[in-house]
């Protein structure tokens, strides 16, 4: 009797390139295929898509961001060429995420620091790169376009475009040859829709990567859960426009009542602990870029990834 | 293939009797046909209805009790492999584990932390489920001795009993053989001696065997000896095996395909030398029953805030009643904050507003259990809504002033609000963790 479930798949996940090698006209020391996937995340019977990459993010304007990781990191977070390559050498991430908080302080427009900033962090780290630009729509052309420009030949991942502003983004994206973040609010129609459109505007299916928005644990992580699962499903059966690897950033999860009342004493532990249940449930949901800001979760989750992609023959039967 | 009630119907006696609990032959057909009853409850049945309903018409995956009394549990009867296709039912019960090799400080320590341990959130109150006591000494006696040390103290915590040798399980089973322990693990080897102990006990019985063959073999043997209430241990040396059995089973399971497999699944997360993925893992696929070393206080809570997340009922947000609440005793002049009615909200809202210590009114809107700023972006939060709020439920006659808090997120709202009702609209802030600050000084102020 052979007892194996099937789900009859038609469709598999597509392939999109982050980062390039000197031989593939950049200058990191390493880039990654990610997606890949033909059935449910870690089903696979042989691996035909790789482990979940994890992304640490940092920052060139850290005001606003979390209180506990700018303790735990220190001054580090005041130099972002030491904190990016404290990221890349001691933290172990696969990858830098780096928000341009600056371009969200009121009247921003400095453009060529934009410049200096990606270059500055290119240079820090030879690990394949994902920027978040502008959130203002009177600037982002500017800002992605310097983005784009200087990290052309890096193939890097540019964020975010969103249905209400996504032109600028794709339109650096393709001018330089990077791939580009869709984001939609937890709601697998509406990430369909906006693979549509930028589809239509001319930004190729591998040159995107999908955020479904990740509502922090306790606070919407269920909805974003299901959204994940959906996207990954519709992809399996066959839908091209959703056929795209998903990223996730439980970022929200250092801002939420439990962490951030937390006992001081064990306040990182705790962040990290709800960073890491986050990030271990997406990827089992779907997501193949995993997004952190505490260092301490990376190894755990590098851990959890590792045995979660390991087979050991047949689950079957003989 | 699934029967249509009118067709399992026609095989029931049509006695109306009652019996199986139901009004009529018919309602209880009609709750076959959705998997939610067992056709043992009528008596009345022929052996050859019984043998024609019974493989059809049990829940795909069988509901297994754990436990006694006030905190037993019960698992199973899952119907889907996503939650989105409609709900995962029964959330699994998460059991400390403690050895008798411990000291029997320890031990009551962690039974203690069981027994007492929640964690409320939005308005649940959040629990583990159960002491699982493992025989790691070796000998019979210790055992014995631990589970009964351990009944002793937990008010009928629903165990798990842990052992190899089913020596030591009968000699704890005679310490609390009746509070429906679970008892792990029949294999191959001991099936026998696991199942005459359950039988005698009325324990359910975890089976353990790493390949769904294996599993499969020892359900028949099982429920051949007379025992029904199993669940599965497919033994997972690592995550990945974890994640692919326990989703073979499930999916295995409710498609029918293979009925010996419809039982709940055991996962034993500190084996896997990486207990929190485990928890993780174990809640987000399948599992059942979760045993775990006591948690540290980061993992405690997450878990049990991923456990309520995944098994929230995805088609309904959890909704609060729409009304007038009071936090405190507020008197004519107290302020009036306005909110949405999903419970998440409110709890957070009114966790804030008691630490303030400001007596005041909490006014709940109906927006379909939409949190503050999902309505607004949905558009179902409105100056209508908040007009025919204010006016339904009284607030007019409770205070004196005309002065309405709104959330910071409803910001774009304020016009209209003030328009719409003649009361003057103040902006609370956007994060409900200042709001004391905003009623000691800008409500203060207004004054
Ligand atoms: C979970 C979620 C959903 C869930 C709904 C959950 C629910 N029951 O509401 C689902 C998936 C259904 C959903 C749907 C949508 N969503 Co939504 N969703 C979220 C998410 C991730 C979390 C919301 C949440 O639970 N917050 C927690 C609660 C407690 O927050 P809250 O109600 O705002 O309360 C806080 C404050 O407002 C304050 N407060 C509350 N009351 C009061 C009262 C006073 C007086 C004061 C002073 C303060 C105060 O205290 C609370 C704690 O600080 C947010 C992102 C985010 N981080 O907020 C997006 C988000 C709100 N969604 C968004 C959108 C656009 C939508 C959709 C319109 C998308 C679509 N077109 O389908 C739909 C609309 C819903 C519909 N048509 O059914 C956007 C809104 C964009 C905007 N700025 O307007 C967000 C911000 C995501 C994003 N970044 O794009 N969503
Ligand atoms: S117990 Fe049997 S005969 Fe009696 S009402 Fe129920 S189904 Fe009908």
């Amino acid at each position: 009797m052979v007892a194996d479930a099937q789900f009859g798949w038609s469709g598999s996940i597509g392939e999109v390139t982050l980062g390039a090698t000197k031989t593939e006209g950049g200058t990191r020391r390493i880039s990654y295929r990610i997606g890949g996937g033909t059935t449910l995340p870690f089903m696979e019977k042989e691996t035909s898509s790789p482990s979940p990459l994890i992304a640490f993010e940092v920052c060139d304007y850290p005001l606003p961001w979390s209180p506990i990781v700018r303790n735990y990191c220190g001054d580090l977070v005041n130099d972002l060429a030491a904190w990016t390559k404290t990221a890349d050498t001691t933290y172990q991430a696969d990858l830098i995420r780096l928000h341009l908080n600056s371009t969200r302080q009121r009247d921003f427009s400095d453009i060529p620091a934009v410049g200096k900033t990606v270059e500055t962090v290119l240079s820090a780290s030879s690990l394949p790169l994902i920027i978040e630009g502008s959130n203002e729509p009177k600037i982002d052309s500017e800002v992605f376009q310097r983005c784009g420009e200087s990290g052309q030949g890096e193939r890097l991942l540019l964020g975010t475009a969103e249905a209400s502003r996504y032109r600028s983004i794709a339109a650096a994206a393709l001018a330089y040859n990077h791939s580009l973040i869709a984001q939609s609010p937890i709601d697998v129609n509406l990430a369909k829709q906006l693979n549509i459109l930028l589809k239509e505007i001319g930004v190729p299916r591998d040159h995107i990567i999908i955020d479904p928005y990740t509502g922090a644990l306790g606070y919407g992580f269920e909805y974003s859960y299901s959204a994940m699962e959906r996207i990954r499903f519709a992809a399996l059966k066959g839908d091209p426009d959703l056929a795209m690897p998903i990223i996730c950033s439980a970022a929200d999860s250092l801002n939420i009542k439990e962490v951030r009342e937390a006992d001081p004493a064990m306040q990182d532990a705790i962040a990290v602990s709800w960073e890491f249940y986050t990030g271990t449930a997406a990827a089992a949901a779907g997501a193949e870029i995993i997004c952190v800001r505490h260092p301490k979760t990376i190894g755990m989750l590098r851990q959890a990834f590792a045995s979660m992609k390991t087979r050991s023959g047949p689950a079957g039967v003989q | 293939m699934a029967l249509k009630a009118l067709d399992i119907y026609k095989l029931l006696p049509k006695k109306n009797c009652k019996e199986c609990g139901d009004p009529t032959c018919l309602t209880f057909a009609m709750k076959l046909a959705g998997g939610k009853a067992d056709v043992d409850l009528c008596p009345y049945l022929d052996d050859q209805a019984k043998s024609i309903l019974g493989a059809t018409t049990r829940p795909p995956i069988r509901l297994v009790r754990v436990g006694v009394g006030e905190r037993f549990f019960k698992v199973g009867e899952e119907t889907v492999l996503y939650r989105h296709e409609k709900t995962f039912y029964h959330p699994p019960g998460i059991v400390f584990r403690v050895s008798d090799a411990q000291t029997s400080d320890e031990i009551a320590a962690v039974t203690r932390r069981v027994r007492d341990e929640t964690f409320t959130r939005v308005g649940t109150d959040l629990r583990f489920n159960g002491i699982a006591i493992e025989n790691t000494s070796g000998s019979a006696e210790i055992f014995a001795k631990t589970v009964a040390a351990v009944e002793q103290q937990q008010a009928h915590l629903p165990p798990v009993l842990i052992a190899k040798d089913p020596a030591a399980l009968s000699a704890a089973l005679v310490h609390c053989g009746s509070y429906r322990p679970l008892l792990h693990a029949a294999t191959g080897e001991n099936y026998r001696e696991m199942c005459a102990l359950a039988k005698k006990h009325g324990c359910p019985l975890v089976i353990r065997a790493a390949t769904m063959d294996g599993l499969i073999q020892l359900v028949k043997d099982c429920t051949a000896g007379g025992v029904q209430d199993l669940m599965l241990d497919p033994a997972p040396e690592n995550l990945g095996a974890f994640i692919s059995r326990s989703t073979q089973i499930r999916q295995l399971a409710i498609t029918r395909s293979v009925p010996e497999l419809g039982y709940p699944v055991y996962l034993d997360a500190s084996l896997t030398g990486l207990q929190d993925a485990a928890m993780v893992l174990g809640i987000v696929k399948y599992a059942s029953v979760i045993v775990t070393s006591p948690l540290m206080p980061g993992p405690a809570k997450a878990s049990l805030t991923l456990r309520q997340n995944i098994y929230t009922d995805p088609q309904k947000p959890i909704q609060m009643n729409p009304g007038l609440y009071r936090v405190g005793n507020p008197g004519k002049d107290a302020p009036v904050l306005m909110t949405v009615n999903f419970s998440l909200t409110f709890f957070t809202l009114q966790g804030y507003l008691e630490s303030s210590r400001v007596p005041c009114f909490m006014l709940i809107v109906d927006t379909e259990g939409l949190s503050v700023l999902t309505a607004v972006a949905a558009g179902k939060l409105s100056e209508t809504l908040v007009r025919d709020s204010l006016k339904k439920f009284g607030v007019e006659s409770e205070v004196t002033h005309r002065k309405l808090i709104i959330p910071g997120y409803a910001s774009p709202l304020s016009g209209r609000i003030e328009e719409a009702t003649g009361w003057k609209v103040l902006v609370g802030p956007r994060d409900a963790a200042e709001i004391g600050e905003f009623l000691h000084e800008e409500w203060k102020n207004q004054g």
